[in-house]
């Protein structure tokens, strides 16, 4: 039962990572300070799943990255951009739409 | 100190091979780690560097996460793996046998090169080109997987389809079958332990001789006697086990024994003296009728490795 919650999990995660991320990145932010971040909300973010969609999102150019060498440790950046913006209000409200048919469902049993 | 680090991407780097952003993307893990090492044990140390690499996960289970959508075959066109490779390979079957008998080599360039080859060699090629046939389908639905394009693969519906063939239960019929077997295997072993041959001719009369030269009556009784046997082991253990392995081991066998059967001349192998044109017409009775037997025995063999590399593929 436990393996098979992990799996539904999973799958679920995979949707929600994509909204998580673009929300997270309305500031700037390099992938361990999004760990932490998402972590202190309750929330805890595999690492090595975070940079392969860090990097499909980019692709897709839904976000951007820079590399800052300015510091001891270069740390590469990632912030939102336009079009990525536009994709979160999207997905944000198809997840609104369906929050919103799950909560009616359950209250009408 | 940071040697295990570099061991740990290189690793990575391994299973990254050919991917253009490889040293982006090791970077981004290398500058992970440190920071990850600093900021949660205070400082980079080799106990640090293990806690987070092993955190981090296995070096092939990393690299997979960036190899997501880049299938060698994609999921739709994999069922056609085995589906074509065993149309190829029926086919391949058929026209070993033909250039077995014929003595003539057959060439379709570039998906078929069959040459002249003895019967007995054909049973060591038929591997072979099971192996090519397989090559051949993989590099096919490989090149359909990279174009990207929405490829509708044709697949023929015949009277029996390959991909719908599903073991039958043990049956009322295969206890019959089982019986019946069980009693013409004991026959023809009965037979030949009396008189050294089950081919007769006049067999219910006074007159009752030998079909064959007895080293030929030999050579064919224990082929068909075995062909009987190998049929009813085959029944017997489909009673408590249908695997499809049952079924592929007994067709092997049994084409083994069909082409032990083109070894042996058949010209001189009848002990009645017959009119030439008459031992032309047996000897081509005999050779079509094991060629259709052969073809009937390799289609089943065919559906019975399908199935095993459904079950598979199923895994």
């Amino acid at each position: 039962m436990d393996a098979e919650i992990g799996n539904f999990e999973t799958e679920m995660n995979r949707g929600f990572l994509q909204i998580l991320v673009l929300a997270l990145l309305e500031k700037d932010m390099y992938g361990y300070a999004m760990v932490r971040t998402v972590r202190d909300l309750g929330y805890e973010l595999e690492e090595n799943t975070l940079y392969p969609l860090l990097r499909r999102l980019e692709k897709n150019g839904w976000i951007k990255s820079q590399w800052d060498v300015s510091q001891d440790r270069p740390r590469k950046f990632y912030g939102i951009t336009g079009t990525g913006r536009s994709l979160r209000t999207q997905l944000l409200e198809i997840w609104k739409k369906q929050d919103r048919i799950l909560k009616q469902l359950i209250k009408e049993k | 100190m940071l040697k295990r680090l570099e061991t740990y991407l290189e690793e990575i780097s391994h299973f990254l091979s050919g991917r253009e952003e490889r040293e982006e993307i090791l970077s981004e893990i290398r500058s992970h780690i440190l920071e990850k090492a600093e900021q949660e044990f205070g400082q980079v140390t080799e106990s640090s560097l293990d806690k987070v690499i092993e955190a981090y996960g296995p070096a092939r289970r990393v690299a997979e996460k960036y190899l997501d959508g880049h299938e060698i075959i994609a999921p739709a066109y994999r069922r056609y793996l085995f589906r074509y490779t065993a149309l190829l390979f029926a086919i391949h079957c058929l026209v070993s046998v033909a250039a077995a008998v014929f003595k003539e080599s057959f060439i379709f360039f570039p998906v078929l090169y069959v040459p002249s080859m003895s019967p007995f060699e054909v049973l060591f090629y038929l591997p072979t080109a099971f192996l090519f046939d397989l090559g051949v389908v993989t590099l096919v639905l490989y090149l359909i997987t990279q174009s990207k394009k929405e490829v509708r693969l044709p697949w023929p519906k015949i009277s029996i389809d390959l991909d719908e063939v599903r073991p039958p239960g043990a049956t009322v019929g295969r206890v019959f079958g089982l019986i019946a077997m069980t009693i013409v295997t004991g026959l023809a072993l009965y037979l030949y332990l009396r008189h050294g041959t089950i081919f007769f001719v006049n067999f219910g009369s006074a007159s009752r001789q030998p079909l064959l030269i007895p080293e030929a009556g030999q050579w064919y009784s224990l082929l068909l006697i075995g062909l009987f046997a190998l049929s009813t082991i085959g029944l017997a253990v489909k009673l408590v086990n249908a695997s499809p392995w049952v079924d592929a081991v007994e067709k092997a066998l049994s084409l083994v024994l069909i082409g032990l059967a083109f070894r042996q001349p058949f010209d001189t192998a009848l002990a009645v003296p017959l009119p030439e044109a008459v031992l032309r017409t047996i000897k081509y009775g005999v050779t079509v009728s094991l060629l259709v037997l052969s073809a009937f025995i390799a289609f089943d063999l065919v559906k019975a490795l399908v199935r095993i590399g459904r079950k598979r593929l199923a895994k």
